[in-house]
This record gives structure tokens, sequence and C-alpha cells, in this order.
């Protein structure tokens, strides 16, 4: 069995944080989501992925296994979460305040990180940048009329898959103050994500729409069956296995958004869903962790 | 070769960092210092303190010695630059603390790091607390010419090293959900602090060029004497004995500038001191790294 303690001290640290950006917010106090995103997104991700896989060692079929089953869970959920809104003709709307950090990244790393170490958070970032690239790419696509790969190459996170496919292969290595210097930007990621995801709920005054609960429900239990069935199919090792699930039941928050687009469907706002989606897989995911120890 | 190598590795992080903030400072982007301060103040350096001194790598009575002689340290600084801001002519009220206070935490606490590991870390936090703790309450109290204990009773540090000498002393180690909260919140604090670092010296201006390079330096040279002295009177372990003439040989602390340009004390010319010393200190941080490590050996 789980213990109590076990799982406190996986999931406090995540609430925590999320608090303290909640009430900092919520006090009327300044935190400036662009700047945290810019310093997330140009300089922890891509210094926390070089680190990463500077640091542990991972076998490379098994990455390879790893790579493609996520890329598959991203592809089959993103066709079941657009059948979902088509069913439930949710929304669109005019604005777009989507989270500024997808819960694979916010939620996912450091759930990774706490519950099965550096090895697990390594997959997790495997997972993440999948879904990353996925949404990103089918996002700039929808925005814009076509594929930009142009922008893509411009990302720093780019470089840094780039650099860390480089590592996974046995006999490279960085320099020392290399791996020093990025192991402590990238640990500027996790704690920032999370505060700016806080602040979020702060800022967000939302109404429940049982609707929106509904789907989300939904599909967090589509994601994780999801997850275990194709877990099941590449006959992924023990932390793979138990990263893939967790990560594939959180639910990919930008999918609400870009197919709200694609289907033209109207009703209350995108806002309100990752909201609700938010909560309901922080609430979720210690049952799902505490399911995942157990069968580990 | 190997010791222009060694001494590379430890510094190069810390440009890397601090030159990622220049040139953000430089570029023009904005950069709000109220959210990244707000957050490295309240939340990431205390967690950074608790964290490192609960790891278990330093007992109280390192702790203990440590600020000790480091608030020794402090004390000499204060004679000295009193001293010398007397005979030089130069007004102590705004000054004295550029002289006395150090960049123990942005600039000092990565060191440490570096050059000693974890254990070096812990040291030098347990130094850091005192030179926050002291610039605080003696630089705002200089800069409003009347003692102030509310800033320093109300800053967090305080009561996170209480807490952390707490089980410390009882010998236990904190629940794990603390640590693994303490030591997430904590990793922010050390490449936010060299990012903010990088920016506010590209941003401030160095007026009085020679009066800012001779407060630098005396800031420099005399409490790097002052850290050998000590070391050496106290007969200290490898490590504490590096950390100590790290610690005491610091550039000029940013808290000078912003306590300064609260109460409108001169800050353009304190920001002068604190630029000045900076650039020298890149000069100096070779050899005064050399020396905590290997000594005059």
């Amino acid at each position: 069995m789980v213990q109590f303690s076990q799982l406190a001290a996986i999931m406090l640290p995540v609430y925590i944080m999320i608090a303290i950006g909640f009430f900092w917010t919520r006090s009327n106090r300044t935190l400036d989501t662009d700047l945290i995103a810019t310093l997330v997104n140009k300089i922890g991700l891509p210094c926390l992925i070089i680190a990463i896989f500077s640091r542990i060692e991972i076998n490379i079929n098994e990455t390879q296994k790893f790579v493609l089953a996520s890329i598959l869970v991203v592809l089959i959920g993103g066709v079941i979460s657009a059948i979902l809104v088509h069913l439930f003709k949710f929304f669109s709307s005019s604005y777009l305040p989507v989270m500024t950090f997808s819960l694979t990244g916010s939620l996912g790393l450091p759930l990774s990180l706490l519950s099965f170490g550096e090895k697990g958070l390594a997959y997790g970032l495997v997972f993440f940048t999948v879904t990353t690239i996925g949404t990103y790419r089918g996002g700039g696509a929808t925005a814009a009329g076509n594929l930009s790969f142009d922008k893509l190459s411009r990302e720093p996170v780019t470089w840094s898959i780039i650099v860390a496919v480089f590592l996974i292969w046995p006999g490279f290595s960085l320099p020392k103050w290399i791996i020093d210097t990025t192991w402590l930007l990238g640990a500027i990621a996790i704690p920032l994500q999370l505060l700016v995801t806080g602040s979020f709920l702060g800022r967000i005054e939302s109404k429940f729409h049982y609707r929106t609960v509904i789907v989300s429900i939904v599909q967090l239990f589509v994601g994780f069956i999801l997850g275990i069935l194709v877990a099941e199919l590449f006959h992924l090792s023990m932390t793979a296995r138990a990263i893939l699930i967790l990560q594939a039941t959180i639910p990919v928050i930008i999918l609400n958004y870009i197919f709200s687009i694609i289907f033209k469907c109207e009703s209350t706002d995108v806002a309100e869903m990752d909201y609700v989606s938010t909560i309901i897989s922080a609430l979720a995911l210690p049952l799902i962790l505490a399911w995942l120890i157990n069968n580990g | 070769m190997f010791i222009l190598l060694e001494i590379a590795t430890i510094i190069a992080p810390l440009f890397v960092m601090a030159g990622i903030g220049f040139v953000w400072g430089r570029s023009g982007r904005p950069f709000n210092t109220n959210t990244i301060g707000g957050l490295v103040v309240n939340f990431a350096v205390p967690c950074l303190i608790f964290s490192t001194l609960t790891r278990l790598q330093v007992s109280i009575s390192d702790f203990a010695t440590a600020a000790g002689i480091f608030s020794i340290a402090v004390a000499l600084n204060i004679f000295f630059s009193t001293l010398l801001l007397r005979i030089s002519r130069i007004e102590i009220g705004a000054f004295l603390p550029t002289t006395v206070f150090a960049n123990n935490g942005n600039m000092g606490l990565p060191l440490c790091f570096f050059a000693f590991g974890e254990k070096g870390l812990a040291l030098g936090i347990s130094m850091f607390v005192v030179s926050a703790t002291a610039n605080f309450f003696l630089g705002i109290s200089f800069a409003s010419r009347r003692l102030v204990l509310r800033e320093t009773v109300l800053a967090p540090h305080i009561y996170v090293v209480l807490a952390a000498l707490y089980f410390l002393f009882i010998g236990v180690d904190p629940p794990s959900w603390l640590s693994n909260t303490t030591r997430i919140l904590g990793g922010m604090s050390i490449p936010l602090m060299l990012i903010a670092l990088g920016v506010s010296l590209a941003r401030l201006e160095v007026r009085k060029v020679f009066q800012s390079l001779y407060l630098g330096s005396f800031r420099i040279g005399f409490g790097f004497c002052a850290g050998l002295v000590l070391a050496w009177a106290f007969d200290l372990s490898a490590a504490a004995r590096g950390v100590l003439i790290l610690q005491c040989a610091m550039p000029s602390a940013v808290l000078n500038y912003i306590i300064a340009a609260r109460f409108g004390r001169k800050e353009d010319e304190v920001a002068g001191v604190v630029v000045a010393s900076t650039i020298l200190s890149l000069a100096t941080l070779p050899i005064i790294i050399y020396v905590a490590i290997h000594g005059f050996t």
C-alpha cells in the first residue's frame, strides 16, 4: 500500500507552489507572467532538457519506444478530444486567455520528478516535448493557415532537443561547467511554471458548468486508459510505463482551444475549460499516482 | 594549465547566468524586477536557506562558527571603513554600507557552491544570513538616519534559519514534503539572483569613476585581507577557510543601491561603487578563488 506520507511528499509540494502563486496574485502583487514565460521557455526548459539528459544514463531502445508511444498517445488523444468537444458542442471565444503553460509541463514535470526521480523527469520531458511540438505545430497551422517550421527552429527548446538526442548516445558528453550551468538554470522551470499556474487560477473568476466538469473528467479517464493500453502495446519498462500513463492522463489543455477553432463551435469560454481541467487534474492525480506506485 | 581550467570551471556558470541578465538588460527588454525580486526574497532564498541547512551538511556548531567569524569580519569592516571614509572626507552615512556589505547572496553563494560543493553552500549561507540581516538593519538605519528594526524583524530568512536550526537541534530530518518543496523552490534562487544581478548591472551607470573605483577596491581588498587574517586566526577547516575568504572578498551588494534609491541617498554614486567593485571583481575573482582553494602554496 502507498503510505500517506509518500503521497504527501509528491503532491504537497505541487499544491503548495500553486497556492503561493494563487495567493500572491489574489493579494494584488505583481506576477509578470510574460516575463516568467520567457524565462521558462527560452532558458529554463531548454537547460533542464540538456541537464537531465547529461546526468542520467538512459537506454536508447527504451527511449525510442517511449517517443513512439508518446506520439501515439498524443495523436489518439487528440482525435478523441476532438470527438468529445464536437459531441458536447463546445466552445469558441473571441479572446484567448489560454494558460501560459500546458499542464503536461506545469503538473506533469514536477510529479514525474517527485515520484520517479531524475529518470522519471527525463521521460516526463520527452512526453512534454512531444505534446508541445504537436500542439505548437497544430496551433500554429490553425492560426496561420500553414505549418511553420521556421518559427519552430527559432525556439531554444528545439535546439536543446537536438543536443539531448546526441546526449542519449553513449560516449557523447558535455564539459562539466556546461552541465553545471544548465542544471542550475533548468531548476527555474518547474517552480516558475507551478507559480504561474497558481496565478492563473487566482486571476480567472470562473463559473462551473456541469458540462465542462463532465468533459474534463471524461478526458482524464480516456487519457488514463489510453496510457495503459499504449504502455502495454510497447512493453515499456516500469518507470517509462508509469510516466506515460501519468502524462497521458493529464489533459492537454491547449487542445481545448485548438478544437474550438477547428469546429467553430460555440458556447462558454476556453478559460473556464482550462480552469476546470487544472483543478480536476490536480485533485485526481493523487489517486492515479497511488495506483501507479502500487502497480509499479 | 590545470589550475586555470579549474578556476574557469568555477567562474563560467556565474558569468553565463549574469551574462544572460546583462544582455537582457542591455537589449532593453522589460524585466519586471518586482516580480523576480519578490519571488526571490520571499520564497526562493528562504527555501534555499532551509533546504541547504537541513540537508545535514553542517552541524549547529559549524553554523555558529561560520556565522560568528563572519560577524567579526563585518565588525572589522565597519571599523576600518569608517576610518577610511572619515580620512577621505566621504559622507559616511551614504557610503559606509557600500564598503561594508558585500554581495554574499547573488555572487557569494554560487561561488561557494561551485568551489566547495554542497558543504560550501551551507557554510556560505551561514555567513549570508548574517550579512543580509546586518545589511537590512544597518543599511536602512543609515539611510533613514534612525534605527529601524521593522524590516529586519519582518525579513523571512531569520525565521527560516530558526526553523532549520530546530530540525538540526532535535536531529530529525524535516518531513519529505517540506524538504521537497523547499528544494524545488530554493532551486530558483541562484539562477534568478544572477540573472537579476546582470540586469541591474546593465542598467546602473558609474558616476564619479575615481571615487567608485577607490571605494570598490577598498571593499574587495580590505575584505580579502580581513578574510585571510580571520581564517588564519581561527584555524578553520579547508572548506570553511575558503568560503570565509570568498565571502569576505565579494564586491559591494546590489541591495545597497536598492536601499539608497528608496531613501534618496546619493543612489547614483552608490550605484557607481556597486558597478565598479563588480567590474573589479572580474579581475580579482580568479586570484581570490585560487587562494580560497589552495591557500598560498
